[in-house]
């Protein structure tokens, strides 16, 4: 298929597209949140500075709910607005509105709280350590086969940690809420993944002060990662209740580092991998892996996480005998939530570590030891679930050959030898099943709908939104290039939960793989209904027979069978696989990583759009590269990063070069990519670093704090 | 305080508090919503302006500073034959992802094209390293101002009118 150019590109260029911040309605005030500055405490007292006249000001608190004071998530444990106790630095205790945002900032920043403090856990390190604050499910994949380890078998052990990460999209969180006193709705625009979960949220916390909440993106939505899905359930919520308060439009949108205290994070990781290791045939014989995630005060969605990190975990290698065993734990920090990968990085991040560790045991180079073990057709996933396809090895042959691995690998150590700067190349393979996992796509049941108008604009409604990936430029070609129509008159509408239809948020890598094949589905079946040579003819000669429209719903494949309670069957149907190389140049006076060049062959499947692919692979990759490098939370949960000043995200001059291939694109239809581009980065380059260097870090970002450490260890 | 300045290439004067953000003076008094404001605290270049010929973040700038200056904004730039250069190639290579960081993004490679307009990678880097873009890694960016450059030198003598921005 071809490159057609992106349908918003030019809006957003001159400045004339609207991102929340844009719009604003007549009588229109603004909202913000009055947070909590304690970890864990009774909140004793609330003292409203005496300066500024009340009666100006709405304030609203978990009283003031008129339904239910509960997020509605996957695990509904987490309250809109927090009652007599906080558990985290953070939480929402009041909603406050006035018409002067300045004035509101004052306020809020001048009232006052007493709590009785109650013990905490805010350390990230401290809280995945220990057992005890472990909670909700546990999951374990056992496809253990209970082999005694013999004695030529040689044993690797290690934990390996990752941080907190910020999304750090571009545009900050924010709702407008409409309250409708005749009509009794509440009608919410916002920047969100997920419309329909924020339907969802508002009509959980309005109860039956409404008959409806109507939900609409902005038209822009600037960047969302996984931070817009789950979090604007909770804006729009407040929103809507100082909305219904108040009488009046709210606006709400956080300043950048409310944003970065308050909002949900990438779940910190400790993986602790076990494993045996033939000397002689060099075949990994038993993993045992123990997945920990630091889930923030409440569960919230953290066990879909827990189980695609789970599923995710053994990496792209064949073992008969395999244990993992995953489980959330709790501490006195905001909840974590979705960011790019849900779980999988840091999954990704330990097993690949780890097996460059195996292969330094053996002496081996890291790509001979990958070779031996990487999945092949016919092998397992410890789900249980069959290899079909060779295409992570391909993908692996293809970006070593790209990256001339084997001549660098090499030359390198040849530089090495007589220089104290140092050189070093580092492999990392990955896989990312697509769409919900398990039976997840069959219980969504998405919808989709195609109106064909009269004047030939074919109109596609769908609730997932454009937040800068393309969706809706890529979901337009499925849908012309099927109907073998102008790609400019057929048009993505912009979700509103009262005219889209539900075809699921847009989330776990899904939007093209399912709406997209969902859509081409429907468009192949408008062909055959309405039986064509011409569509545009056909509409012009045909006028009374428009509008028209045709709708089509999601069916699971019945093959797709997954035992949620087992975990053992077909997690995901299919799944897209990448390799990568980074090459780095270590600075030894400065204790610093550049980061030189990155190669990455996937296989996605049909590619729609070569450069919006492109670019998607090349972005998450840059959020990789943050990750391994730059990204984290100095301080101990407690008050996190300020803003973006003491926040490190990669800039242009930190990046490195990105070299992108997609392979077996001839295949018959798309599969997930949105996610995949964040797994290899950051362990390739720890694994670039012990090439340089022969220095283990098991623990991300490598910031010369860090690496000064483990050199004064080495030197020891 | 009354403050007058030229807002693009049009002489405006307002009644402001002196400490209000250039940014929202031209959000909230202008109705000039292309100027985004990512972070509010210098560090994203969302919000970057040109300040008689120079790129500033505008929300580090108040209106007390105003008095006389030429503000160039996303609005003007877009109109101008190098700015519609710019969005042409950056929609040729498909590098808008979200969209936010733009209009920032737009503003500062316009002053490179205009101020140096090499051809050189590194120095394109340097000269975009006050915008963050979270969503794109760079590379299209690149490609695309790389681009501009060589159009630019390509078709210098259709650009030769263009009046030097104060
Ligand atoms: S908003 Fe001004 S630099 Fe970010
Ligand atoms: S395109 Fe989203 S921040 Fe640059």
């Amino acid at each position: 298929m071809k490159t057609v150019k992106k349908v918003d590109a030019r809006r957003k260029l001159e400045g004339k597209a609207k991102f929340l911040d844009d719009y604003s309605y007549d009588g229109m005030i603004y909202g913000q949140f009055f947070c909590s500055n304690s970890h864990h405490g009774i909140i004793k007292k609330i003292i409203f500075p005496q300066e500024y006249d009340l009666s100006q000001f709405i304030i609203v608190s978990a009283k003031d709910i008129p339904g239910k004071n509960i997020v509605p998530e996957p695990e509904c444990d987490q309250p809109f607005i927090a009652e007599k106790e906080v558990f985290h630095f953070g939480q929402i205790i009041l909603g406050v509105a006035h018409p002067c945002k300045e004035t509101l900032k004052d306020f809020i920043k001048n009232i006052k709280i007493e709590y009785k403090e109650l013990p905490a856990l805010a350390d990230t390190k401290e809280t995945l350590k220990d057992e005890m604050n472990s909670f909700g499910r546990k999951i374990i994949i056992d496809y253990s086969k209970n082999v005694k380890p013999k004695r030529e078998w040689i044993h690797t052990h290690s934990v390996y940690y990752t941080p907190h990460q910020e999304q750090a999209y571009l545009e900050p969180q924010g709702m407008i809420a409409i309250h409708n006193q005749e009509q009794k709705t509440m009608f919410v625009k916002g920047t969100m993944q997920c419309p329909f979960f924020v339907k969802d949220a508002v009509e959980a916390i309005m109860g039956d002060k409404i008959k409806e909440a109507i939900i609409e993106t902005s038209e822009g939505i600037g960047g969302a990662f996984g931070g817009k899905e789950d979090f604007p359930n909770i804006i729009a919520g407040i929103a809507s209740l100082l909305s219904y308060k108040s009488k009046k439009p709210v606006k709400i949108v956080l300043d950048r580092s409310d944003d970065m205290k308050i909002t949900t994070k990438r779940h910190p990781s400790r993986v602790e991998i076990d494993t045996y290791t033939d000397s002689k045939t060099h075949k990994i014989k038993k993993i045992n892996i123990d997945y920990r995630l630091d889930a923030g005060a409440y569960q919230t969605l953290s066990p879909v996480v827990l189980s695609r990190g789970v599923l995710h975990s053994g990496g792209g290698y064949a073992c008969e005998d395999v244990y993992i065993k995953g489980q959330l734990y709790k501490s006195n920090t905001p909840s974590n939530g979705a960011f790019r990968g849900f779980g999988a990085p840091q999954a990704f991040f330990a097993i690949e570590s780890h097996i460059d560790k195996i292969a330094a045991s053996l002496n081996l180079d890291p790509y001979e030891f990958r070779r031996m073990n990487i999945f092949r057709i016919g092998d397992e996933f410890p789900s249980t679930q069959k290899i079909t396809e060779n295409h992570l090895f391909d993908c692996f042959e293809k970006v070593i050959e790209k990256s001339d691995y084997h001549r660098k690998i090499k030359e390198f150590a040849k530089f090495n030898k007589s220089n104290d700067d140092k050189k070093g190349i580092g492999i990392a393979i990955a896989y990312h099943g697509g769409g919900y996992t398990g039976n997840g796509e069959k219980v969504l049941n998405s919808e989709v709908k195609i109106v064909i108008e009269k004047n030939g604009v074919v109109k596609v409604f769908v609730s997932n939104a454009d937040m800068g990936q393309g969706a809706h430029t890529t979901l337009a070609q499925l849908v012309n290039e099927t109907l073998s129509y102008p790609f400019e008159k057929t048009i993505v509408q912009i979700p509103n939960t009262s005219k889209t239809p539900n075809s699921g948020p847009t989330v776990a890598s899904r939007t093209i793989y399912i709406v997209g094949n969902l859509l081409r589905k429907l468009a192949l079946k408008i062909k055959k209904e309405l039986q064509f040579e011409n569509l545009e003819e056909f509409i012009s000669n045909n006028q009374e027979y428009f509008p028209k429209e045709f709708r089509m719903h999601f069916v699971q494949d019945p093959s797709v069978i997954f035992n949620e309670e087992t975990y053992q069957g077909i997690a995901y149907k299919d799944y897209s696989w990448v390799a990568c190389v980074a090459e780095i140049y270590y600075h030894s006076v400065t204790y610093t990583i550049e980061p030189k060049r990155i190669w990455a062959v996937f296989d996605i499947g049909n590619v729609v759009n070569v450069k919006i692919a492109e670019g998607q692979a090349e972005g998450g990759i840059m959020q990789g590269v943050g990750y391994g490098l730059t990204e984290f939370f100095y301080k101990k949960g407690y008050g996190r990063m300020q803003g973006l000043t003491d926040y490190a995200l990669p800039t242009s001059l930190d990046i490195p070069e990105i070299n992108v291939e997609f392979i077996h694109t001839n295949s018959d239809f798309p599969k997930g990519l949105g996610e995949i581009p964040m797994h290899t980065p950051a362990p390739a380059i720890r694994n670039a670093f012990y090439n340089a260097t022969g220095i283990f870090i098991d623990e991300i970002p490598l910031v010369p704090e860090r690496i000064i450490k483990y050199e004064l260890l080495k030197k020891k | 305080m009354k403050v007058n300045f030229n807002l693009n290439n049009k002489k405006v004067s307002i009644d402001v508090d002196p400490m209000k953000r250039l940014l929202d003076i031209l959000r909230e008094d202008f109705g000039l919503l292309g100027t985004k404001e990512g972070c509010g605290e210098g560090e994203c270049g969302a919000c970057t302006v040109l300040m008689d010929g120079k790129p500033v973040t505008s929300c580090l700038v108040n209106a007390c500073h105003l008095e006389g200056k030429t503000i160039l904004t996303v609005e003007a730039i877009a109109k101008e034959p190098i700015g519609k250069l710019l969005i042409d190639c950056f929609d040729e290579t498909n590098a808008v992802q979200c969209g936010f960081c733009f209009p920032g993004f737009l503003v500062s490679s316009y002053y490179f094209l205009i101020s140096d307009g090499e051809q050189n990678l590194d120095k394109i880097k340097e000269a975009l390293s006050g915008n963050i873009c979270r969503c794109t890694g760079y590379q299209k960016i690149f490609e695309s101002v790389m681009l501009a450059c060589k159009k630019k030198q390509l078709y210098s003598h259709r650009f030769s009118l263009i009046h030097p921005v104060r």
